[in-house]
């Protein structure tokens, strides 16, 4: 009938599945705001352990917070523990 | 002592050793002995430093405590105990001794007037050793008592520690305001797909997916990618194969990225990009948006820079508001294009609208390689691209949301022209040519590299083929294997030959 396919546009045999972009550089490109925190950070605490500066390790705090919050992509929960902790001294 | 050394000497190396190790032990005893003393004596030197003060009562392991008043005596004393320790114990000793019995001596002669004359409450005598003392103790007057300020590190209040306090203050500041982004993005979202479910559901069978699932079953949820991005799956409609929404929040999770957008304020972006069928779309690239956004795109999209190399013209001449500007392939597309339901959208909600973009060569933004040009082309593909602006321009409110429904009407709409659309036989000559010509000049400027990686391929292939032969072990085999290649090469010369003689006809 006519009036179906004005009704509904639908198409079950036409499903394609998701495919997540392909990981091209496109990711580093549009926001290279974590990475550029998270080695600000492991240079800061670095600065702060060995030259014995607070104010550098509190910023290098502040830095793995920052790149914490503007992480990419749902990393490993784990992963960002893991990191966060072993770049505050 | 001689002697038993010039035995020790005939005796074999392996018993000198325990000898040389005894000789050593000797050697380390006095000299820990000593280290020891030193330590004992530095710090009885520091108690004597204290006995000026009055607080050294509490001091008992200091024998000289109780006779803190005869400070003269010891005071002098003490820095020659130091440096005579160090020379050998059994000196020290006897200084120490000896000390002891002078202070002892010069206690006795105290205690012995005292004796005589218990009767009387004070004699006069026993004031003779003492009479410096009115006078130390007036000199002790003359010079103030200097009250030392303890530094700010080893005091125990809350101002030592500003700093801290600060930084915490700070982070716990970033902490809230990270749990509010996110939950405030988060219920956009939701508002977001709350308002357009139904409208969704109603055009495609599956709407969500993250693509883990075995069966492609509707998750019927949008999925987050980050604490601002949150994307959506729709497929199973006809003409296209899929759409893909991806919600693009501001970062309001990131206490920076907030100040930042005090500055300068910026909206949340919706973005819907729809594959179309291969069959379902003709050949054309047009573009419609605000003049910003369409040099943008023409400088950043591959397919745009080079099939619309004319500037974004003004709309006016369709009924478009002037924000709004076009990029065309060809003028018969935008005449398609533009009817009336489109205007209407258009005009409707040009404030909400970044830009909209339709291709069938659309392949991503141009790929910056450092060698130079890739040697394929880029892999296209139909598309149907919208870029919404969330009205608000970041003071959003999950009611804002509703305000985009018309534009995914807009979307739906678009996608059923796109599939009706079709040029006619003019305006396809024109899109073949114009897509010729895009893929003569590519393939020109990747000419010298082609031929290079071709040519580094045949040589690939007669390497392989000289080593064969060399592996060959039967020399028979070998032979005729080189003679095949022999006979190879001989035509391929050959081959060349006539065609340079073809050519040579043709220009004549």
């Amino acid at each position: 009938m006519s009036t179906n396919s004005m009704s509904d546009p639908r198409r079950p045999n036409k499903v394609l599945r998701y495919k997540p972009p392909p990981s091209e550089s496109n990711p580093a490109l549009d926001d290279p705001t974590p990475d550029y925190m998270n080695l600000l950070g492991m240079i800061f605490s670095m600065c702060g352990l060995m030259l014995k500066l607070k104010w550098c390790a509190w910023v290098a705090v502040y830095c793995s917070f920052i790149s914490f919050a503007n992480s990419r992509s749902s990393e490993d929960t784990k992963q960002m523990m893991s990191s966060f902790i072993t770049h505050n001294p | 002592m001689e002697k038993p050394k010039a035995e020790s000497w005939k005796r074999t190396p392996q018993t000198l050793k325990p000898r040389g190790a005894a000789r050593g032990a000797m050697k380390t005893l006095p000299a820990f002995c000593v280290v020891l003393l030193v330590l004992w004596s530095v710090s009885e030197a520091k108690f004597d430093d204290f006995e000026d003060e009055e607080d050294i009562v509490e001091y008992d392991d200091n024998d000289f405590a109780e006779f803190e008043d005869v400070t003269e005596d010891p005071a002098p004393e003490s820095p020659q105990r130091v440096v005579t320790t160090e020379d050998d114990e059994d000196e020290a000793t006897v200084e120490l001794e000896g000390q002891s019995e002078n202070q002892e001596g010069d206690f006795e002669d105290a205690d012995a007037p005292e004796g005589d004359t218990e009767n009387e409450p004070y004699d006069d005598e026993e004031f003779e050793g003492y009479e410096d003392k009115p006078d130390t103790t007036s000199s002790k007057n003359k010079d103030p008592i200097t009250i030392v300020d303890v530094p700010a590190h080893l005091q125990n209040s809350w101002e030592s520690y500003y700093l801290e306090i600060l930084m915490v203050t700070g982070l716990l500041a970033y902490i809230m305001n990270y749990i509010i982004g996110k939950n405030k993005n988060s219920r956009l979202a939701q508002a977001w797909f709350n308002t357009h479910r139904e409208l969704l559901e109603s055009n495609f069978t599956l709407v969500g997916d993250d693509g883990t699932n075995k069966e492609a079953t509707s998750t019927g949820k949008l999925n987050q990618e980050n604490e601002h991005i949150y994307n959506l799956w729709c497929s199973g409609r006809v003409c296209c194969e899929g759409m893909l929404i991806q919600l693009r929040f501001l970062k309001r999770q990131d206490l920076l990225n907030v100040l930042a957008r005090m500055m300068r304020p910026v909206s949340d972006q919706v973005q819907i990009k729809v594959t179309m069928n291969d069959e379902d779309m003709d050949t054309y690239v047009f573009a419609v948006g605000t003049r910003k956004a369409l040099v943008r795109l023409q400088k950043e999209m591959q397919d745009l820079s080079e099939f619309c190399s004319d500037k974004p013209k003004s709309g006016a001449k369709y009924g478009l508001p002037d924000s709004l500007a076009i990029l065309s392939e060809m003028g018969e597309v935008t005449e398609g294009m533009m009817d009336a339901k489109m205007v209407h959208f258009l005009t409707h909600y040009a404030d909400k609208i970044e830009s909209v973009h339709f291709s069938d060569q659309f392949s991503g933004p141009k790929i910056m390689q450092e060698e130079g040009q890739p040697l394929k082309l880029p892999e296209t593909k139909r598309t149907l691209l919208f870029t919404f602006n969330v009205p608000g321009l970041g003071n959003t409110y999950p009611k804002d949301m509703e305000a985009l429904l018309p534009l995914m009407n807009m979307v739906i709409y678009s996608i059923d022209k796109a599939r009706k659309f079709r040029l006619n036989r003019e305006g396809k000559q024109k899109a073949d040519k114009n897509r010729a010509r895009v893929e003569e000049n590519f393939l020109k400027l990747t000419h010298v590299q082609r031929q290079e990686a071709a040519q580094s391929r045949r040589e690939e292939k007669k390497r392989a083929e000289k080593e064969r032969i060399m592996n060959e072990e039967d020399p028979e085999k070998q032979r005729r294997l080189e003679e095949a290649a022999l006979r190879r090469e001989q035509k391929k010369l050959e081959k060349k030959q006539m065609k340079m003689k073809q050519i040579k006809v043709k220009a004549m």
